[in-house]
């Protein structure tokens, strides 16, 4: 973990925080640090590049919109704009397709793309602990998986793969793809309760 | 509290946003009431912004930023969506609304849009007495979704499967001999499941299963239903 990887999600984070209060200038900054990697994230799923700008259009808008609704002790910013750009590619895919169901049935409360903001203020930023918490995390862990992991991880977020496909595509037999998943899935499992004990940690002895 | 969960793979593709309708409608379903799967799903969306955050840039269109502006800017004159939340999302809070004073607001929020009574008011049909089922509207191209309802006290034909056949307990109990399983409980069957699912004696138990094959049944009279099973 460098330093500056922990400060770029602390900047990304005050950004938006700025954004909420409708400060165009921080948008635009926002813009220009994250547009072309969620541009990406479009074109990894699928989508052709005038699709991808489509979605990028409407993710940023929604970001705009929700922005308020950012609260950086429940999420980083980047995770926040995941879970919009994930839910917008979700409903455009269902645009074209006399298809019922919209994101909002799968995440009918919106889980942390609406979570509450809890009377935040972009001058707390500085000493949230959690913040920094949710910075590190699980970054750490895809750097240090091995390539064999993270390409199943990859397939599973940007193409969708079932383990049988992925199987497929990658000429390794379904319990190679499974073992591995189940590898990556264990390390995640337990950097999440490494987090909650430096979590608890940290609680406690600010009280 | 359910005691069984989807696996984690399962619950990877939902944070992904790539399960298709029927098994992303289950999946939700079973999270609205399992704060261990929610604290995975949020892990897994975590490593979404992450997958995200390491990636390299592409080329925006040169216009891009122009036109995202222009959008805000017309945003604003009109007034439109000052709401933080979009058009589809307000209809979506005043059919829930509405939906309070109906009879379905006892069933998972995934599912209030799509079944429009409790369960012991649908339109149940009969594949025996001690079997029903519900078709739900949102199969898709790949998996099947439907209510089942096992009669108390009765237990279904010994049967296999072809594929996979994800159930989640949504009243009442059930067990086979692999377990008891509860509202919540989320089970996965597949060909190499062999079971003869029985209801607990005191109430009907209402499943929602996804397949993606049909039932193969097994036994005697079993096998005279597969025709009528699809």
């Amino acid at each position: 973990m460098t330093q500056s990887t922990q400060s770029n999600a602390q900047y990304l984070n005050q950004l938006v925080l700025q954004v909420a209060q409708k400060n165009e200038q921080a948008y635009l900054e926002l813009f220009d640090s994250c547009a072309g990697r969620l541009k990406a994230y479009a074109i990894k799923c699928g989508s052709n590049p005038s699709d991808a700008e489509d979605l990028l259009q409407e993710c940023l808008l929604t970001v705009w919109n929700k922005a308020p609704q950012f609260n950086p002790k429940t999420a980083s910013a980047m995770t926040w704009m995941y879970t919009i750009i994930r839910n917008r590619r979700i409903d455009l895919l269902r645009k074209e397709k006399p298809n019922l169901l919209q994101s909002f049935d799968l995440w009918p409360d919106g889980h942390i793309e609406q979570s509450q903001p809890d009377d935040f203020t972009s001058s707390d930023l500085n000493d949230d602990v959690e913040s920094d918490l949710n910075a590190k995390s699980v970054r750490i862990l895809i750097e240090s998986l091995p390539e064999e992991q993270r390409q199943i991880v990859y397939k599973v977020y940007f193409e969708g793969k079932s383990h049988s496909e992925i199987s497929l595509d990658l000429s390794l037999p379904l319990g190679t793809i499974k073992s591995r998943l189940r590898l990556a899935m264990k390390k995640l499992d337990n950097l999440a309760k490494e987090q909650m004990t430096w979590l608890i940690i940290i609680l406690l002895t600010n009280f | 509290m359910a005691n069984y969960h989807p696996a984690d793979e399962l619950l990877m593709q939902f944070a992904a946003g790539q399960l298709t309708n029927a098994l992303g409608i289950q999946a939700a379903c079973h999270l609205e009431s399992c704060s261990q799967c929610q604290h995975k799903v949020r892990l897994y969306e975590q490593l979404g912004g992450d997958l995200i955050d390491i990636s390299s840039p592409v080329d925006v269109a040169p216009d891009a930023k122009s036109k995202l502006l222009a959008a805000l800017h017309q945003q604003q004159a009109t007034g439109e969506r000052a709401s933080i939340k979009s058009a589809a999302e307000l209809s979506l809070d005043a059919f829930y609304e509405e939906q309070l004073s109906q009879a379905n607001q006892r069933l998972p929020k995934p599912l209030r849009r799509f079944v429009p009574e409790y369960y012991d008011n649908l339109p149940w049909k009969g594949l025996s007495k001690s079997i029903q089922s519900y078709d739900l509207p949102f199969s898709d191209e790949q998996y099947t979704a439907r209510f089942y309802k096992i009669a108390a006290g009765k237990e279904l034909p010994q049967h296999t499967h072809n594929g996979n056949e994800f159930t989640l307990v949504m009243s009442g109990s059930f067990a086979d001999l692999s377990g008891d399983y509860h509202p919540g409980d989320f089970v996965l069957a597949d060909h190499s499941t062999h079971h003869q699912p029985k209801a607990h004696d005191k109430e009907d138990c209402i499943c929602f299963a996804v397949t993606d094959a049909p039932l193969k049944m097994t036994g005697f009279f079993g096998r005279m239903l597969n025709p009528f099973l699809r």
